[in-house]
């Protein structure tokens, strides 16, 4: 098997960038987002009330709206107690700060491609997923006509393939064999007469299973590889 | 003396031994990095990397920083602006070097 750490890759600006993906976190933080709030929603169009279960997609939207707002700050949270203790602190630079160099200079500075920063993570994972959710809105407000058993199937071959051709080239990509699972639990349900108001939130709870499931495989590894010290670091300088 | 020699002869030392060297070029790709990170990173031993920081502090090229993240005292370092200038000086200087002697192209 393929191992994907930053270990195995070479510049330290690079390493630093991909530093953020080292434990898996982000994936299991934006993946339980994805499958509570989704099976939330599923819930609200069986059982909410009256006219008012047609806004199942802003019961979903409330837990992206939540995960955008705190879900740094609850990542720093997680990182302190399980990352930064075993394996150190390391802030790469703000994706922004990259952008403003057009120039390339020949030098021993290792700069990492703005693309490769710890923002990666939104553009290349949260993008299509964020894409994915809005389509259902969209159908919402086209009157939340009722969509083909093929929706559900599509849209997560999509969003698999998206996640995986995204990041394939990114300090963090997904293995190929995985992206295919995801893409063949899609097709899958073609044949499995989901009722047609939940075909909607499908797709994005299938996502967000598959991203926990692969966050919590690199947790796994990244714990038992780097077990917690027994004294906290520091400089004598 | 070579021009090529007086070049040499201008390399920042304080930059040119390895230890020094590899932490600038760690600190360089990043906003802060702390000690842990940096042991870790480099393969340093906790005293190596400690004294080879002080001079580098000293020297003004890195400010390092003691603080708590939460609960978790960090000892956060990062380069100074005087540091990142003369990373790129020693830099521009070594890769004109090589350069000039066909070893980097």
């Amino acid at each position: 098997m393929r191992d994907d750490s930053p270990a195995q890759t070479a510049s330290y600006g690079r390493r630093a960038a991909a530093y953020w993906f080292v434990d898996g976190l982000p994936e299991i933080l934006l993946g339980l987002v994805l499958v509570v709030f989704g099976a939330l929603a599923m819930l609200w169009r069986i059982g909410g009330p009256g006219q008012l279960r047609r806004f199942d997609f802003a019961v979903f939207f409330a837990g992206i709206i939540l995960y955008g707002s705190l879900g740094r700050r609850f990542l720093d949270f997680l990182k302190l107690r399980f990352t930064y203790p075993r394996t150190g602190y390391v802030q790469p630079p703000e994706e922004d700060e990259w952008r403003v160099e057009t120039m390339t200079t020949l030098d021993l500075r290792h700069r990492p491609p703005a693309r490769e920063n710890v923002t990666s993570f939104h553009l290349r994972t949260e993008l299509p997923i964020v894409f994915v959710a809005f389509l259902w809105s969209s159908d919402w407000s086209s009157g939340g006509s009722e969509i083909g058993r093929w929706y559900a199937p599509l849209a997560t071959i999509a969003l698999a393939a998206a996640l995986y051709g995204l990041n394939r080239r990114s300090e963090h990509p997904y293995r190929w064999w995985p992206a295919l699972i995801l893409a063949l639990v899609g097709l899958a349900f073609l044949w499995v007469d989901v009722p047609g108001p939940l075909r909607h939130p499908l797709p994005l709870l299938l996502a967000g299973l598959w991203l926990a499931v692969q966050g919590a495989y690199t947790l796994l590894h990244y714990l038992r590889a780097n077990p917690q010290p027994q004294r906290a670091e520091g400089v004598k300088a | 003396m070579t021009d090529q020699a007086q070049e040499i002869a201008q390399l920042d030392r304080m930059i040119h031994e390895p230890a020094r060297l590899t932490i600038m070029l760690i600190l360089d790709g990043v906003s802060e990095a702390d000690f842990l990170y940096l042991q870790r990173e480099g393969g340093f031993t906790q005293g190596n990397l400690s004294g080879h920081l002080t001079k580098l502090e000293d020297a003004g090229y890195v400010e390092i920083e003691k603080k708590f993240k939460g609960k978790v005292p960090l000892t956060l370092c990062r380069l100074t602006g005087a540091g990142k200038a003369a990373f790129a000086g020693y830099s521009q200087r070594m890769m004109g070097l090589l350069k000039g002697n066909g070893s980097a192209g």
